[in-house]
Formats: structure tokens, sequence, C-alpha cells
């Protein structure tokens, strides 16, 4: 919407003036597009797998420069399932950047997955997802969707599947990532609290008898509150994250969707 | 005498010959095969300002004025930038005129390919009654095609340059509100604005309906008079605008559009005790 | 960072040429008198001048006071310097760490290049692992924690955030300031 006050008084409009009369041509090159097709909508997303589960968690704020378009504007979707509202879906993708491109993206995965079921006779696996939205991003390599997407579900054996993008496809499965306007504030709490990163056995001695905790799965209730407190951290300290947080939960019973207000200042 | 002034200081045609075109692509009239990229509207020309809208309890209000301007010229007063669609959605269009003109010749077909299977007369087979009975687009139908062709045309590089409030009743008959702009960004929220409006409606909007739950409670009087307020405040400091508008209520009972509503009860009260940028107090 | 009598502050040790790392052992605290800490992210040479700038000012207050500065003296001392050269600044983003000897509290604080303070009640970031350290320290900090989980908690949350940064890392150097003893860390972190 800012582009619109970018507008000036109007140069080569009706009525003849002398600037612009064809005094040069080709010479001077082909003429400059002085549109931008992108725009930054803010936000951030954050996804945390576990052994049995898949959390795929962001803020609700939609904002254009210093405005805030909306209040409640979903990062998170379904991907797959049935009718309108994609019910009993298993797969879960966020997106973050540039909300048209996220819409597009989105839209052309749904797509796929429903296509996949209808001509194999049963539901994509998680993997198999993952790869094609890689393709997807690929395949706009050079007019790339501006977004970052995360992509959750469970793998074939049950256990919680996260995989990470970046704009063009590249792509890896990971414990956990969080993406967009917050990414750098919100990862090194995860790399902390998640991976145990800089963590040692406080039994295990000095020096170099220090032996670095193990990362294992965590609980579901203890992702929960850890994604709460990324992202009311976040709030405070980034302008584009709050209003509210949206938190898609993929179980072997499906996804369990909640909703938690953020502050809105 | 050659009258056209882009001739004049130029080698004449009758001493020097024809000006030899060879080098100019040939979309220009030259020899030359390499040509330049196609080039679009890269700015907007004639303009709207500010669209504004509102949900209630049992529907949607939206007001913009008539005014399309030139740059700083206000050049055309009375533009309508509401274009009702079906008697359940509204568009208001903010930004190039030309590109709202477009955009509701497209609107117009779109209208008449849905309708052109219904039967104009009476109803006599049962198929007829069907076709009378079949669903009316939805606002929200009609915002999903709009944002498709605006960020269609952004991906080509050919964007349409506005800013679109689509307005009315959604698939179950819900007040329904979402945006659209040249980008193809969509979103939806209980109050909407465009271009100013964003900065100085919109925060007064939000103050009357913070959220859905708000504008449940609100009420069509309350909803018209809080946008109404709205227009006079970008009046007073919108340098685009006029106080001449349009104002859309979009209910159950279809829409009720009135084009040439004039500001009421304008104060400039406020005018002289304004110094600075208006917070200044001494 | 501040806790419960108590305030920590710590820096990494790298030294940097934009991605070539020039020195791994460059602490960025200089202490002033016994308890007054002053961190300096920026500019290389700018941080060994503007160090070596408040010794000379801390100093000569010293001698003409006759008595130790105090952290908020010595903001405002930092403040105006910074202020002085508006136009033409030390590229440098100081924080301030210690304990005023008078009342017994902890004081920290931060500036921008030109001197304009944040007066934080409880935690100060700078350098180019800001926006990491920002998410860390909101994340693990709390109120009123002892000198050894203060220590414990920026340690965690300089650690992890430099980890993060490029620009940033190769060891540490922490400081945990009481109201009569300063106790000084030396972190090795990730060596890459």
């Amino acid at each position: 919407m800012a582009s619109l006050f970018q507008q000036s008084m109007p140069s080569t409009g009706p009525g003849y003036s002398f600037a612009s009369a064809p005094t040069h041509h080709s010479s001077s090159g082909p003429r400059q597009h002085a549109f931008y097709p992108y725009t930054d909508n803010g936000g951030s997303t954050l996804g945390i797998s576990g052994a049995t589960f898949t959390i795929l968690a962001g803020d609700t704020r939609s904002t254009s420069g210093y405005n805030i378009n909306s209040r409640y504007a979903p990062k998170l979707f379904r991907i797959g399932g049935d009718g309108p509202e994609n019910e009993g879906a298993r797969i879960v993708l966020s997106v973050v950047g540039f909300a048209a491109d996220g819409n597009a993206l989105k839209e052309r995965l749904d797509t796929m997955v429903k296509m996949y079921r209808y001509q194999h006779g049963k539901e994509i696996s998680v993997h198999a997802c993952a790869q094609r939205l890689s393709h997807i991003l690929y395949g706009k390599r050079f007019f790339p969707y501006y977004v970052t997407a995360i992509l959750g579900g469970l793998d074939d054996e049950g256990k919680g599947a996260l995989y990470s993008y970046d704009p063009v496809g590249s792509y890896e499965r990971e414990q956990c990532r969080a993406a967009g306007a917050a990414s750098s504030l919100i990862m090194p709490f995860l790399d902390n609290q998640v991976n145990l990163k800089n963590q040692y056995d406080p039994a295990s001695g000095e020096g170099l008898e220090k032996v670095m905790r193990v990362p294992e799965p965590l609980p579901q209730e203890t992702v929960e509150q850890l994604v709460r407190d990324a992202f009311t951290s976040a709030v405070e300290r980034h302008i584009e994250v709050g209003d509210g947080l949206q938190m898609m939960i993929i179980t072997k019973e499906g996804v369990q969707e909640t909703f938690t207000p953020l502050k809105k200042d | 005498m050659n009258h056209f002034p882009e001739a004049w200081g130029r080698p004449r045609d009758d001493i020097y010959g024809s000006y030899n075109a060879s080098y100019l692509p040939q979309s220009r009239g030259g020899l030359q095969s390499h040509h330049q990229p196609t080039t679009h509207t890269q700015q907007p020309i004639v303009t709207g300002t500010s669209v504004l809208a509102l949900k209630f309890s049992t529907g949607v209000v939206i007001a913009a004025d008539n005014l399309a301007s030139y740059g700083s010229l206000a050049r055309f007063t009375d533009v309508h930038r509401l274009k009702p669609f079906n008697k359940r959605a509204v568009v208001g269009f903010g930004g190039d005129v030309s590109d709202m003109q477009y955009l509701d010749r497209l609107l117009n077909s779109l209208d008449v390919e849905e309708n052109y299977t219904s039967p104009t007369g009476d109803a006599k087979s049962d198929d007829d009654r069907a076709l009378v009975d079949a669903p009316l687009m939805s606002a929200k139908n009609l915002h999903t095609y709009l944002a498709k062709v605006m960020y269609k045309r952004r991906t080509d590089f050919n964007p349409l340059w506005n800013a679109l409030l689509v307005c009315g009743l959604d698939e179950k008959d819900q007040p329904f509100l979402a945006s659209a702009d040249l980008l193809g960004t969509t979103f939806s929220a209980p109050s909407m604005a465009t271009g100013f409006g964003a900065h100085l409606a919109q925060p007064l909007l939000r103050r009357v309906a913070p959220d859905e739950a708000a504008t449940q409670e609100l009420s069509k009087e309350k909803a018209v008079e809080a946008i109404k307020e709205c227009m006079k405040v970008l009046f007073y400091r919108d340098a685009r605008s006029m106080n001449e508008y349009s104002v859309a209520v979009i209910d159950q009972s279809g829409v009720e559009l009135k084009e040439d509503e004039k500001l009421e009860n304008q104060s400039w009260a406020f005018a002289d005790r304004i110094k600075g940028y208006g917070t200044q107090t001494v | 960072m501040v806790g419960k009598d108590c305030v920590a502050i710590a820096c990494d040790l790298r030294l940097g040429l934009q991605a070539l790392t020039v020195s791994n052992n460059f602490p960025k605290i200089f202490s002033y008198g016994s308890q007054v800490h002053l961190g300096l992210t920026g500019l290389a040479t700018d941080v060994s001048s503007v160090s070596e700038l408040f010794r000379y000012k801390v100093n000569m207050y010293r001698l003409r006071e006759e008595r130790d500065i105090s952290p908020q003296t010595f903001a405002n001392l930092v403040s105006s310097s910074l202020y002085e050269r508006r136009f033409g600044p030390w590229f440098v983003s100081p924080v301030v760490a210690g304990i005023n000897q008078t009342d017994g509290k902890p004081f920290i604080c931060g500036f921008d290049s030109i001197g304009c303070i944040d007066f934080a009640k409880d935690f100060i970031v700078s350098g180019t692992a800001s926006d990491q350290l920002f998410g860390t320290c909101e994340g693990l900090w709390e109120p009123n924690l002892g000198p050894e989980d203060l220590f414990e908690t920026i340690s965690q949350a300089l650690l992890n955030a430099v980890d993060r940064d490029a620009l940033s890392g190769w060891g540490a150097h922490v400081y945990i300031i009481e109201k009569d003893k300063v106790t000084k860390r030396l972190l090795k972190g990730r060596q890459d």
C-alpha cells in the first residue's frame, strides 16, 4: 500500500512537454521499470518437532511498513484434506515474508497434494510433499516466491517431521527452526533450549572432562511452553510481531489448532 | 511554419530528407529486430484517495469520496469509486482511476457471465427454477477473483495500480470485508482503510471495532456514523480529498448506495489552535 | 544484565575485518575504578581510542574529586563525551555496568554512537549480534538473580547469541560485579 504514496506529479501525462520530446532513442538503453513486485508483511513463524508430534506456530499480525494491516492474518495453512477448510489434513505449511506469494505458494502446494491423492489413491508422505515444495520454489528460481516456508507433519514411522526452506527451495529436515522478522531473536534461544547448545552436564567435572548435554525429543507440553516463551520474547523486541499466536499441533490424531492473544502494541 | 513544437529546431525533411529511422526497433517504425522490453504503467496518473469500510452486526458499510486527482490537481469531482457488483457485494477502489474503470468493465463482464444462464422471465420448468435459485456470487468469491487478477498482473510486471476493498456478505450471509492491492497482497480485518485512511481513519475505526466480537455488537447506525466521522477527518487532513462522497451499506436487504453525500457539521474550530505539527502547545 | 545486588557484563573476544578474523583475543570490556565497567563494540580503533579517552577522563576525575566515579556519573560523562562528536562520531555503541557505592544499587545503561542513553532495568545489548542477544536475553533473563545464576544466564545468553552471528564469537569474558567483589571469568566457547 505504501507504493501508492510514491506517486509524483506525472511528467509523461497528456499534453506536450519539451522534456518528453523524442530527442533520444534506444541509445539511452531500455527504460527501467519502477515497479517493485515485492513487499514484506513481517511476522515470524516457528516449528519444533518431537517424538510423536510436530508443532508449527506463527504470529497473526500483518504489517506494511509501520502500518498494521490486520491483527488476524494467519500464516499457517493445512495442506491437503477435504472441503474449503481442508478437514482431515495431516500436513501443515507455514509461510512468512511476502504474504501474496505465500498464499500463491500455499494454493499450489495444496492443489498438488490433492492431485496426488486423486492420481495415486493414497495420501502423500511428508517427505514427498517436502521435496515437491522444494521443486515448486526452485521452479521460480529467477522470480522467487519471497517467503521462508516451514513444512510440518509426521513421517512414515509416526515421528515428528519438520522441513525448513529458503525462498528458492533449498531445504533441510530439522528439529527446530524459526523464520521471519524475529528469526534472529528466536533461533539462538531455540538452539539453547531445544538442542541444548552450550550446555554441559554439571556432574561431568571441569575443563576437558566436561560432557555436553545430549538433546532428546521434548514432551509436547514443554515444547508448547517454549513456543509461547519464544513469541512473548519476540513481541517485546520486534515491532512486526504481535497481536496473536496461532499454533498447529500435528499428531497421529490429526491437526489441533490453538490461538493465544499476544500484545497488540 | 510547422506548428508542431516537437519539430522545431529539427532538421527539415525538405532539405535533409526524411528522418532515417532504420536504427530504431520495428515497433517504432525502424528496421532493428532487437526490440525493447514491453513497458507498462509504472505509476498511477489519475488517482482516487482513501476508501474506508467497517463491519457491523448484520453487514458492512463502505465509503469513498468522489474526487479523482491528477497529481495535486483536483481534476474530476464526480467520479464514483464504489462499484456495486450484485446485491451482496460492493468494491471500493483507491489508486489509479483508469485501472479502476478497467476492473469495473471486467466485473461487468463477469457479472454477465455469471447471470447468462439465468432466465429473465418466469421460471417455467424445474430447470429454470433451479437457475433462479442458483447461488449468487458472494463478496468472498468476488474477493478471491479480484485478488487473483491483481496477483497475476503484478506477476506479469503490469500491475493494476489500485488498492481495493471488497465488502458485502459471504456465502453464509455473514458480513465480509477484505482487501487486495497492486501487489496481490490480501488481508481481512473488522475495519479497513486504504491510502491515507490507513493512517488517519483506521485508528478511529479500530476504537469503534477493535475485534470481530465488537462488530457483532455494532449497530448499522453506529457504523455509518463512525465512517462519516472518519470521512470528515480525512477531508480536514488529506489534501487529495473532497467533501462529497459515496457511501454504501450492504446487508441482508441488499445494497443501499448513496453517491452524492455531503460532509455534515464541519467545524474548523480546531484549526486556530494548531501550532507546529499539532502537538506543540506553546 | 542486572541481578539481585549484582550486575554482570560480558563480551566476546573476536576482532574481525569484515569476514576475516584478525584476532581471537580482543576483549571489549574495560574497568574504571573498582566497580564501573564499560563495554565497547564497533570500530576497533575507536574502541581503543575511546577506552583510553575514558581512562584519562576518569583518572582526572579521581585526582580532582579524590574519590571513585559512580556508574551514574560515568554514564553522563560517556554521553556528553560522545555528543561532543555529534557530527563526526566515534563509531562505538557503549554499555556501562556497575554498582553505585553510595546506595549499593546495581546500574546499567547503553548508548548509541552519539550518546543517547538507554537506562534499562533488565539488560543492555550491543554489537553485531544485538538481535540475537535481544532474543536470548529476553528469553532467559528473570528478575532478582543471584550472582551465580546471573553468571549462568548472561553466559548462556551471550554464547548462544554469538554462535548465531558469523561476526562474533571466539570465547568470552564475563564480569560479575557485586558491592565489594568483582569476579572475572573466561569462557572458551566455540572456536570457529
